[in-house]
């Protein structure tokens, strides 16, 4: 891609005159984003886990008048309004559909095919229609409890339990020579970004990060270097070994990361103060201290947590996607400011989706498979991927009779598909998703 | 069985091999077991079982005696007393190679040595992933304590890591040793060593102090927990129930006290700070995060208190009487959705909520696997775990659930769906219980037409029988007041004491707790097993600096310092607790649910809160009530002792470390008070306090 972008630079600066072409690239304020991506080869993954399970029925919706009306037969009192949603039509297929309303901000997103959905994607051992489960094929270990499912969400391994998630394993792969880690978490730790040997760099957004208490006394200045020494003795024991290298690894990329991010220059785009607003925030410094960081790769981890409807869903989920649909469309219009919004891909994951047939209490139980978000300037957007379940209890999509969807698009393909464009060798997917060949394609290609 | 005769025949004929080569020298005294050596070097006294030969050995044997021509290797230890009930599984074992790299041995068989019974031998298998590596040094350890690591040649001779420094030979001394006593469990009913005391004072309260070591070094372990259960119950307050939204003149003030958990986490440090009863807040904490409701959402703190409350009544009451509680709790109902759980509405096309149902089983009872009564994984015939519970018996315990509401207001009608109430458990509104029969865990009814109130006490009855029950507590009750990775042994000892008490009981938390702190595995000086001891939570890294250095403290600013840390005190960001009990550590084999906190961010606000405060103090924060003071620590009679380095250091490693300073870790923190002048003893001990608090040595604790 970035081959064939600098070919067509060449040739168009041929054909019109190098000097006259590169003073109007200038002039148009094309350069900067434009022969940055070149020449750093940037790219970049956001994930943001939505903790809880969130409920996909109620945020994509069928909107044709037959669809609608299965719909809202058994949604009963959670449908949300027909004349409510957010219209979209997947540019292959011909079926209107709707977004939660509270996904305003993103909407526009869609239509300028800069948002894709991927439907019915879950945890799956391999694909498995309704008659196999129901008469017991392997199924992922441990469906609808959230730890395993989000477990096996963030590793792409639902046959045995992993140590690795599938981030930690491309950041083995792609990150082992970066001098600051590729990995970085504004979520806290995760299974997600933790590799074999990568570890995240975790920090909490807005906070300082560093120690405190050093100047520049020599008193000072020896105390630090004992703690620093401390952290290398005593190492037979494995607890104290793994606290040492944690706060090692932290003491020695803080002063790399608080340079780099004080020599950024400052943001102009605005952030919803919310949690995620806070956290894409973060993501977005980071990624213009980039330069300063010699960061090529980068995988970001947040997270919004509060997504277990059990009760009360409709204020709930309506506030969450909210914050949602904010943060991500500030987070976007940062990737545009700071010129990397081709470099730059953003996605959702979570434990589960919901039960379509709603539970006591106006909410819903653990259910599947559910639909999630890709956003970023080099996604396929305005359209679905994967397919769309027939939303009908008992029908041939439902694990059970509450509605809960087997996925026809397996977490490891979701994973799979951005890990490929992040630069993953065809050759080495199955070092980083063990399970890909199960499934009939690794690119499922949203981008 | 093969395996064992095996090792008789070969232990027989590799007697006199023995006494020709290592009957000779001293054995220096240590406190875990001594594997022998060669009388002038650390290489091993070790043999293949099959040919009796020594090292270097082959990875595979031309004949196939066990289940697999793997390489047994049999080495010889002293001073490794096994306990009645246990077996070689309650002996690990590792080795490591000269680049580094850690192997897991299993070890096969432990048997005493005939007419030498104070001579263990070992039988030790090759793991699969050895390689021909050369010289591995490999340790054996039991009850949290380690041996000595010792020289065997795989492969080759040669090309292993150094000795440990100070590693010395250990060949067997030329007269047999004393007889050990019996290998009974020993009692603790004496006098407690200094080490020790303290050792139990990090297990079994919010910290040592120096009042507290003497107490039990002078009435012993045993009495000491008995003065513990005895103690008066530090309560929560009794706040009066607010309505679901403040009123819109509602103060600052009136919100934070009424609609957070702030007074609550107040008055957590106050009683941690002064309370008598230490265990028991030690415990009820544990079963706060076992059985988890979260300031997320129910976050008024009138809600909450009864809920702290009641577990402080049941720390150490019967299990059974817990989960009742638990169950019936308005504020686990609020939280968990068992409250105004309708019973099916065909009509509507509502299902019962399954929310308590499914978490009742997979967090605070059961687990998703079928356990052993050591807390191992029970398997399948292809080696699966096996799932506890499907589905359906979720469905049907969530039908169990149903026909629950808040208690009426007094004065007020009984209605199907009452007003929030949280100051008394929940009533059964029995027209809206499913009456139909239900199955739990595939075979087990509850036939149709039983009360809700029935129901509930049946189906909790079943589930507090299941064999899993023991094993699952007392291994979540183990890793929060002693270690991350019991070993089966220690699991299956306490889980025995849950299943009956000795008088017939089970679910006697008391006798769980103190079968916990009695154990072998808990008890000693000194435990220097690579996989022992536990990350200290914030709470408690908190509270056991402040009880340390004898801390000035209201109460106020230390939540706001843990909630850095990524312990936010009762807002768990779900019911699957700041941690989860499973966390593996990155790069280990360990579990350390603690560990599932610890980043790069949190390592530095723990830190960051040793040096505010050794170097100024923790203020309230500025939503606090006038007049609170925060937190601050007494360094004067450290100052006291800082024109002598060793002897602060001395002081220091005996309060904070039961004595277990390396010599390495003494010498880098001695050099750094020593650098700072003799006329500056408070900065000395600052320095010395501040190097010791934020060390991983003192961090994780053992």
């Amino acid at each position: 891609m970035f081959h064939s972008r600098r070919e067509f630079i060449k040739r168009i600066a041929h054909a019109i005159g190098a000097a006259a072409f590169m003073e109007g690239f200038h002039r148009l304020g094309w350069a900067s984003a434009f022969l940055q991506q070149e020449s750093n080869d940037y790219r970049a993954l956001v994930s943001i886990f939505l903790y809880g399970g969130n409920d996909g029925n109620n945020t994509i919706i069928p909107a044709e008048t037959a669809e609608y009306q299965a719909y809202a037969s058994v949604r009963g009192t959670l449908a949300i309004p027909q004349s409510d949603l957010l219209p979209i039509t997947p540019s292959s297929m011909s079926l209107r559909f709707g977004l939660h309303p509270s996904l305003r901000d993103i909407h526009d997103l869609w239509s300028e095919r800069r948002l894709a959905v991927l439907c019915n994607v879950g945890t799956l051992v391999e694909p498995i229609t309704r008659d196999q489960y129901l008469r017991g094929a392997q199924r992922p270990d441990s469906l609808f409890s959230h730890s395993d499912q989000q477990a096996q969400w963030q590793a792409s391994i639902s046959d045995q339990p992993s140590r690795t998630g599938w981030a930690g394993r491309l950041a083995d792969r792609l990150g082992a020579n970066e001098q600051f880690p590729i990995l970085i978490s504004v979520a806290g730790s995760s299974l997600f970004a933790t590799g074999a040997q990568a570890r995240p760099l975790a920090l909490v957004p807005g906070s300082s990060f560093g120690l405190r208490g050093f100047g520049t006394s020599p008193t000072e200045r020896t105390r630090l270097e004992a703690l620093r020494q401390l952290l290398r003795v005593d190492t037979e024991m494995e607890l104290v070994r793994k606290a040492s290298e944690l706060t090692e690894q932290a003491i020695a990329n803080s002063q790399l990361l608080n340079q780099a991010l004080s020599n950024a220059a400052p943001l102009q785009t605005q952030f919803p103060s919310t949690s995620l607003g806070r956290q894409l925030q973060q993501v977005a410094k980071i990624i213009a201290a980039r330069g300063s960081l010699g960061a090529r790769r980068q995988i970001f981890f947040c997270s919004l947590g509060g997504f277990d409807t059990h009760n009360n869903q409709l204020p709930t989920q309506a506030s969450l996607l909210t914050q949602l649909g904010q943060a991500m469309r500030a987070f976007y219009a940062a990737t545009v400011e700071l010129g990397v919004a081709t470099s730059v891909t953003t996605f959702t994951l979570s434990d589960f989706g919901r039960t379509f047939k709603p539970a006591a209490g106006g909410g819903t139980d653990h259910a599947w498979g559910s639909h999630h978000f890709i956003m970023g300037g080099a996604v396929r957007g305005g359209d679905f991927y994967g397919r769309y379940p027939t939303l009908a209890i008992g029908g041939p999509d439902d694990a059970s009779n509450e509605g809960r969807w087997i996925p026809n698009v397996a977490v490891d393909q979701y994973g799979a598909t951005l890990a490929l464009w992040f630069g993953l060798p065809t050759s080495e997917l199955t070092s980083v998703f063990p399970n890909i060949g199960r499934f009939s394609t690794p690119n499922l290609g949203f981008l | 069985m093969a395996r064992s005769k095996l090792a008789k025949f070969v232990i027989s004929l590799a007697v006199w091999h023995l006494v020709l080569l290592a009957f000779r020298g001293e054995v220096c005294a240590a406190t875990g077991p001594i594997l022998l050596t060669e009388v002038n070097s650390t290489r091993a006294i070790a043999l293949d079982v099959v040919t009796w030969r020594r090292d270097p050995f082959p990875l595979v044997q031309p004949i196939r005696f066990g289940t697999d021509e793997r390489t047994r290797i049999m080495l010889f230890a002293m001073g490794l007393e096994l306990l009645p009930d246990e077996d070689a599984r309650a002996v690990a074992a590792d080795a490591q190679d000269g680049t580094g790299r850690i192997y897991a041995l299993k070890v096969e068989d432990v048997r005493p040595v005939p007419k030498f019974e104070w001579m263990k031998a070992i039988t030790i298998r090759l793991p699969d992933e050895m390689g021909e590596v050369g010289d591995v040094l490999v340790r054996i350890y039991i009850h949290g304590e380690a041996s000595n690591r010792v020289r065997v040649a795989i492969g080759r001779v040669g090309g292993g890591p150094p000795d440990d420094p100070g590693a010395r030979p250990n060949p067997a001394p030329p007269s047999p040793p004393a007889p050990t006593p019996t290998p009974t469990p020993p009692t603790y009913a004496g006098p407690a060593s200094r080490a020790d005391a303290i050792r139990l004072l990090e297990q079994a309260t919010w910290g040592p102090t120096p009042a507290l070591i003497e107490r039990v070094q002078r009435i012993g372990i045993r009495a000491f927990l008995e003065e513990q259960f005895n103690a008066p119950i530090s309560t929560y307050p009794d706040l009066p129930a607010v309505p679901p939204t403040p009123p819109q003149d509602a103060s600052p003030d009136y919100i934070r006290d009424n609609y957070t958990l702030f007074p609550l986490q107040v008055r957590f440090f106050q009683n941690a700070l002064n309370g008598q009863d230490q265990l028991r807040q030690r415990v009820s904490f544990a079963l706060s995060q076992i059985f988890v409701v979260s300031g997320v959402e129910i976050s008024q703190s009138h809600a909450m208190s009864p809920y702290l409350q009641m577990l402080q009544r049941n720390a150490f009451g019967n299990f059974r009487q817990l989960l009742r509680d638990v169950t019936l709790s308005p504020a686990m109902g609020r939280y968990l959705d068992m409250v105004n759980n309708d019973k099916p509405d065909p009509r509507r096309g509502i299902s019962p909520n399954e929310n308590y149902a499914r978490e009742l089983l997979q967090l605070f009872t059961i687990g998703v696997h079928r356990l052993n009564p050591d807390g191992t994984l029970q398997l399948d015939a292809n080696g699966r775990p096996i799932p506890t519970y499907d589905q359906e018996t979720i469905e049907e315990l969530a039908r169990v659930f149903t026909g629950w509401t808040y208690a009426p207001l007094p004065g007020a009608p009984m209605q199907k769906h009452n007003p929030r109430n949280f100051l008394a458990p929940m009533v059964p509104y029995d027209s809206n219980h499913d009456k139909d029969a239900k199955t739990l865990f595939g075979n087990i009814v509850l036939p149709a037409g039983q009360s809700a109130e029935k129901d509930l006490d049946d189906a909790l009855d079943i589930i507090f029988n299941h064999p899993n029950v023991g094993p699952f507590i007392a291994q979540r009750l183990i890793q929060h007041l002693v270690t991350s990775n019991p070993s089966p042994a220690y699991v299956r000892r306490v889980a025995a004491v849950f299943d009956n008490n000795g008088a017939g009981v089970r679910g006697d938390l008391r006798a769980v707790v103190a079968a916990i702190l009695l154990d072998p595995e808990a008890r000693g000086d000194v435990k220097n097993a690579p996989d022992y001891g536990h990350l200290r939570e914030p709470v408690r890294l908190i509270l056991n600096v402040l009880r340390a250095f004898n801390a000035t403290s209201d109460g106020t600013g230390l939540a706001e310092q843990s909630a850095q840390m990524g312990q936010r005190l009762f807002y768990a960001p779900s019911v699957f607790n700041y941690y989860p009990p499973d966390y593996q550590v990155p790069g280990t084999k360990l579990l350390g649910p603690e560990f599932g906190i610890q980043t790069t961010a949190t390592t530095f606000a723990r830190i960051n809160f040793v040096n505010s405060i050794v170097y100024g103090r923790i203020a309230p924060p500025s939503n606090a009530p006038p007049g609170s003071t925060g937190a601050q620590i007494d360094l004067a009679p450290w100052q006291a002792l800082a024109d002598d380095p060793q002897r602060l250091i001395n002081a220091l490693d005996d309060l904070l470390l039961h004595g277990t300073m390396s010599p390495q870790m003494r010498a880098v923190i001695t050099q750094a008070v020593t650098s700072i002048p003799a006329s500056q003893p408070l900065q000395r001990a600052q320095a010395a306090v501040y190097l010791v608090l934020s060390s991983s040595q003192y961090q994780v604790q053992k």
